[in-house]
C-alpha cells in the first residue's frame, strides 16, 4: 500500500494516539497497532526455469533418437547396397565366364569349322616401308583327313559348341603334294617370283590310306 | 496434577510408539535397499554369473573372410584358371518337415499379395529350378537333420531363383569353385586341385602358396534382427587375396601345337608326343604341348601317367640331336671346322666298337657339315674322337645335360649324364651321337637355344610375373645367362644346321620365305619295363628360324611311333608349328641368301 493511501485512511476510533503516547494511567485498553497494508516483495517466478529444464531434456532425447535413427537407416542402406554389389558381381562373373568359353581355342576352332572355314597355310607379306607384296598367298584348301579334336573345356554349366564331327585340319594342306620338287628358296622381298611350297622330298605312296608306306631312305634322292 | 501427568505420560508413550514404528519401517526399507544395492553391485560390479560375457558372446559373430585364390593367366592375359562364386543349397530338415504351408509375397494381378503355398508345391518348384527329380528333393528335405546339402555348385542365377521361392528351411551357402576356361589347352601345365582347395598337379601345386593368399577375420556384434549393431565391437582383419600368376605361354599357339602333336601321335600310333616352342631371345616358353593332356575341370578322364607334363618329366635318349653338341664342342675346341674333310668308311671300327649309319654307303669324303646333314654316326664318332673323354663329358654338361631346368613344374627331370670315368668302351663314343645319355625335351631345346642366341644360354622361363591383387606386377627375374660357346662357333654351328635343311637330308623342314636350320634325331628307346635292350624308337626334330636372326626354336618328339622308323618324319608337324609361330609374331621373312655348306668334300 502506498504511503499516500495510508494517509488517506481514517484512523479507527478509539483512544487517541496522544492518549497512548502519554501513557496515561487509567487507559485500561492496550493500543492496537494501526492496520496498514503490508507491502510484499515480488515473488520469484519459477515456471520458465522448469520449462527450460524440460525443454533441454526433450531436445536431448530427440537428438539421441534422431542420431540412432540415422545410424540404423544407414545400416539398412549399407545392407541393401552390399546385396546389390553381390548381385552385380555374380552377374559379371557369369557373363565373363560365358565370354571365356566362347574364346577358348578349341571352341573357336570348332565354331570356325562349323561355319566351313579352313585354316590357311600359305601367306604373303606386305612390306609397308617399300609397299611391296611378297610371298605366295593361295586360297586355303580343305584337307581330306580330319585331325585330332581337342575336347571343349568341361566347364560345368557352359554350352558346348564342339560339333559332333569336325572337318578340316590345319595340317591337311601340308600333306605332301604329289609331283612337287623340293626347293625351299627364300625370296628377297623385291623379287615377285612366288616361292614354291616346301614339300616332302618324294611323293608319298598313300595307296588310298592316310599313312605313307614305310620306305627306305636313300640319300641324294 | 496427576491427570495431567498421566496425560503427558500417555502422550509420551504414544509418541514413543510412533517413533518406534517409524524406525521399524525405515529399517525395513533400508534392509530392502541394501538387498537391491547388493545385488546390483554383484551383477554390475562383480558379474558373478558371467552374464555380461554370455551376452557379449551371444552378440559376437566371428566370420572368416575367405581369400580369393589367384588366377593363372597366359602371356596375353587370357585366363587359364580362376575362381568363381558357386552356391550349395542346404536344408534344415527339421524346419522344412514341420512346415506344412508357408506364406510368400507374390505378384497376383499386378499387386503384391501374401499367398499361401503348400509344402508339396514348394518341393515341386524347387525340383523344377534345380533340375532334379521331385521325389529326390522330397527325400533330401525330409528328416530331422539341421544341415543337409540338397544341391552343390550352382551358378548364381540358379541360386537366385531358389532363394526367390522362399521355402522355409532352405538356405544357400556360397563357396568358391575353380574353373579352367581353356580346358585341356595347357591343362597339364596349369594343373588341378584336390577337394577344391589344394593344388595337386602342375602350377596349381607348385605355386599353391602364392595363389592361396591369407584368409581374413571379422568380429562384429549382431542384434536379434540380424543387423549389425553399429556401436558395438567391429574388428576387421582384411583377407589378402592370392596373387595371379602370369605365364609366358601363348594359348592360341599352345592349342595349335597340342592339336598338331595329337594328330601326329594318333596317326602314327605313338605312345606319346611333345612339342616345345621357345623364344630364343628371352628363353620364354611359348608353347609346351603334350598328347592326352588332362582337362583340369575333369582330370580323372585321362590316365594318371598322362597328367604330368612330359616335356619336362620324360627323360629319354636324345639320339642324333646331340650331334649338334659334339659339333659345337669340336669347333670350339679348335679340333675341326665345318668344311674339314673326313674320309668315312662304310662302317667304322674304333677300339673294337663298330659303328654304322642308318643308310649304307661306300667310303665317302664328307665335310663336318655333311656329317651332320646326313646324320652320320660314323662321321660323328670320327670327329668326336678328337675330344678326350673328359672333354666330351664337360661339353655335355656345359650344354645343360644332367642339369634340370627349373621352370616351376613338379618332377622336372635332370636327365642322366654319368661321370666320364664310368663310361664303358662303347658309351664313350655313343654319347657323341646321343645314346648312353638321357635328357628331357626342354633340356634339348635349351642346348639349341644357346646356339641360336650366339652362344649364350638362357634358362627357360615359364612363369613371367606375379600380379598382386592391387595390380602391381612383379616380374620374375630371369636367371643369369651363361656363355657356352663363342659367337663364331655358334654361327658356324648354325650354318651347319641350315645346310642340313638346304643341302642335307632335312629338306622337309624348309618353310616358305624363311631360312630354317634343323636337326633330326632318331634314337633307340630303352625298354620301360626293365627288360634289357631297346624297344622302339624316339623320333625327334628340332629346328630354329629365321636363321638370319633366330627367333624361335621348335622341337617335335614322338615316342615309339609304329611303322618303319625310316619312313616317319616329323617334318610336316615342325613346319606347321614353326610357320604358325612365325606368323603369330609377325616375323619378317628372311633376307639374303641361305647358307649352303657343301656336304661332300672335294
Amino acid at each position: 500500500m502506498s504511503a499516500a493511501a495510508a494517509k488517506n485512511l481514517a484512523l479507527p476510533s478509539g483512544p487517541s494516539v496522544q492518549d497512548v503516547e502519554a501513557g496515561l494511567p487509567g487507559s485500561a485498553r492496550k493500543a492496537r497497532t494501526p492496520l496498514s497494508l503490508v507491502r510484499s516483495a515480488p515473488r520469484k517466478r519459477r515456471a520458465p526455469f522448469v520449462v527450460l529444464c524440460f525443454g533441454m531434456l526433450a531436445a536431448a532425447l530427440i537428438a539421441v533418437l534422431v542420431l540412432n535413427i540415422s545410424v540404423s537407416t544407414a545400416q539398412y542402406q549399407l545392407v541393401k547396397l552390399r546385396a546389390e554389389q553381390t548381385a552385380l558381381t555374380k552377374q559379371n562373373q557369369d557373363l565373363t565366364q560365358q565370354v571365356q568359353n566362347f574364346e577358348a581355342p578349341q571352341n573357336l576352332a570348332a565354331k570356325a569349322s562349323e561355319l566351313g572355314m579352313v585354316a590357311a597355310t600359305g601367306k604373303g607379306q606386305i612390306d609397308l616401308s617399300t609397299l611391296t607384296v611378297s610371298g605366295d598367298a593361295k586360297p586355303a584348301v580343305k584337307g581330306d583327313s580330319a585331325g585330332a579334336v581337342i575336347a571343349a573345356p568341361a566347364v560345368p554349366g557352359q554350352l558346348n559348341v564342339v560339333p559332333p564331327a569336325s572337318s578340316g585340319e590345319p595340317l591337311a594342306s601340308r600333306a605332301p603334294a604329289a609331283g612337287e620338287t623340293a626347293a625351299a628358296q627364300p625370296e628377297t622381298p623385291a623379287a615377285a617370283k612366288p616361292a614354291e611350297p616346301a614339300a616332302a622330298a618324294k611323293p608319298a605312296a598313300l595307296n588310298g590310306g592316310t599313312i605313307p608306306a614305310p620306305e627306305q631312305r636313300t640319300p641324294g634322292q | 496434577m496427576s491427570v495431567a501427568q498421566g496425560k503427558s505420560k500417555a502422550s509420551k508413550k504414544k509418541a514413543a510408539n510412533a517413533t518406534k514404528r517409524l524406525r521399524l519401517g525405515l529399517s525395513i526399507m533400508l534392509a530392502l535397499l541394501v538387498v537391491v544395492g547388493g545385488k546390483l553391485f554383484l551383477v554390475q560390479g562383480l558379474d558373478v554369473g558371467g552374464m555380461a560375457e554370455a551376452a557379449l558372446d551371444n552378440r559376437l559373430r566371428p566370420t572368416v573372410l575367405p581369400a580369393e585364390r589367384g588366377s593363372i593367366l597366359d602371356a596375353n592375359g587370357t585366363v587359364l584358371a580362376n575362381s568363381v562364386i558357386r552356391y550349395n543349397i542346404t536344408v534344415d530338415q527339421s524346419v522344412n518337415t514341420k512346415t506344412e504351408s508357408f506364406k510368400r509375397l507374390e505378384k497376383v494381378n499386378g499387386k503384391d499379395e501374401l499367398v499361401t503355398v503348400s509344402r508339396d508345391q514348394g518341393i515341386a518348384e524347387l525340383a523344377a529350378v534345380l533340375g532334379m527329380d521331385a521325389g529326390d528333393v522330397r527325400k533330401s528335405v525330409t528328416g530331422t537333420r539341421t544341415y543337409y546339402i540338397v544341391a552343390k555348385d550352382l551358378r548364381p542365377d540358379v541360386e537366385n531363383r531358389v532363394s526367390e521361392l522362399q521355402i522355409p528351411g532352405i538356405f544357400s551357402e556360397g563357396t568358391s569353385k575353380r574353373v579352367y576356361p581353356n580346358g585341356s589347352v595347357a591343362g597339364g601345365i596349369v594343373g588341378f586341385l584336390e577337394n577344391g582347395t589344394t593344388g595337386q598337379a602342375g602350377l596349381e601345386q607348385t605355386q599353391d602358396g602364392i595363389l592361396r593368399g591369407t584368409a581374413g577375420k571379422r568380429v562384429f556384434e549382431i542384434g536379434a534382427d540380424g543387423l549389425r549393431i553399429p556401436v558395438g565391437i567391429d574388428e576387421l582383419t582384411p583377407a589378402q587375396d592370392g596373387k595371379d600368376v602370369k605365364l609366358t605361354l601363348n594359348s592360341d599357339l599352345q592349342y595349335f601345337a597340342q592339336q598338331a602333336i595329337q594328330t601326329q601321335a594318333d596317326k602314327l600310333s605313338a605312345e606319346w608326343g611333345v612339342i616345345i616352342v621357345s623364344d630364343v631371345k628371352t628363353g620364354n616358353i611359348i608353347a609346351m604341348a603334350d598328347t592326352n593332356t588332362p582337362d583340369p575341370n575333369d582330370p580323372g578322364k585321362v590316365a594318371a601317367k598322362d597328367r604330368g607334363v612330359r616335356s619336362v618329366t620324360a627323360a629319354y635318349e636324345p639320339g642324333s640331336v646331340e650331334k649338334m653338341i659334339t659339333a659345337a664342342a669340336v669347333i670350339e675346341e679348335g679340333k675341326a671346322k665345318p668344311l674339314d674333310t673326313f674320309v668315312i668308311p662304310p662302317s667304322l671300327v674304333v677300339d673294337g666298337q663298330q659303328f654304322d649309319d642308318s643308310f649304307s654307303h661306300g667310303t665317302e669324303k664328307r665335310t663336318l657339315a655333311g656329317i651332320l646333314g646326313w646324320s652320320m654316326n660314323t662321321g660323328t664318332v670320327m670327329a668326336g674322337q678328337r675330344l678326350t673323354k673328359d672333354q666330351r663329358h664337360d661339353w655335355l654338361q656345359k650344354f645343360g645335360i644332367g642339369e634340370a631346368p627349373e621352370i616351376g613344374l613338379p618332377a622336372e627331370a635332370k636327365g642322366i649324364l654319368t661321370p666320364a670315368d664310368q663310361w664303358d668302351g662303347r658309351q664313350q663314343y655313343t654319347v657323341l651321337f646321343g645314346q648312353g645319355v638321357s635328357q628331357s625335351t626342354l633340356q634339348t631345346v635349351r642346348a639349341y637355344q644357346s646356339i641360336a642366341n650366339d652362344g649364350v644360354m638362357l634358362q627357360p622361363r615359364l612363369i613371367d610375373s606375379y600380379i598382386s591383387p592391387d595390380g602391381t606386377e612383379d616380374k620374375v627375374a630371369a636367371k643369369p645367362p651363361r656363355r657356352v660357346v663363342s659367337e663364331e662357333t655358334a654361327q658356324q654351328v648354325r650354318d651347319i644346321l641350315e645346310s642340313a635343311v638346304t643341302e642335307g637330308q632335312i629338306k622337309e623342314a624348309a618353310i616358305d620365305g624363311y631360312r630354317v636350320g634343323a636337326k633330326t634325331g632318331t634314337s633307340q628307346s630303352p625298354c620301360d619295363d626293365g627288360t634289357a635292350g631297346f624297344c622302339g624308337y624316339t623320333a625327334s626334330m628340332v629346328g630354329m628360324a629365321p636363321m638370319d636372326d633366330p627367333r624361335f626354336i621348335v622341337e617335335v618328339v614322338l615316342q615309339r611311333p609304329k611303322g618303319s622308323i625310316y619312313g616317319i618324319t616329323n617334318g610336316p608337324v615342325f613346319r606347321s608349328v614353326m610357320s604358325q609361330a612365325l606368323r603369330t609374331y609377325n616375323v619378317p621373312p628372311s633376307k639374303g641368301a641361305p647358307v649352303r655348306l657343301p656336304q661332300f668334300a672335294k
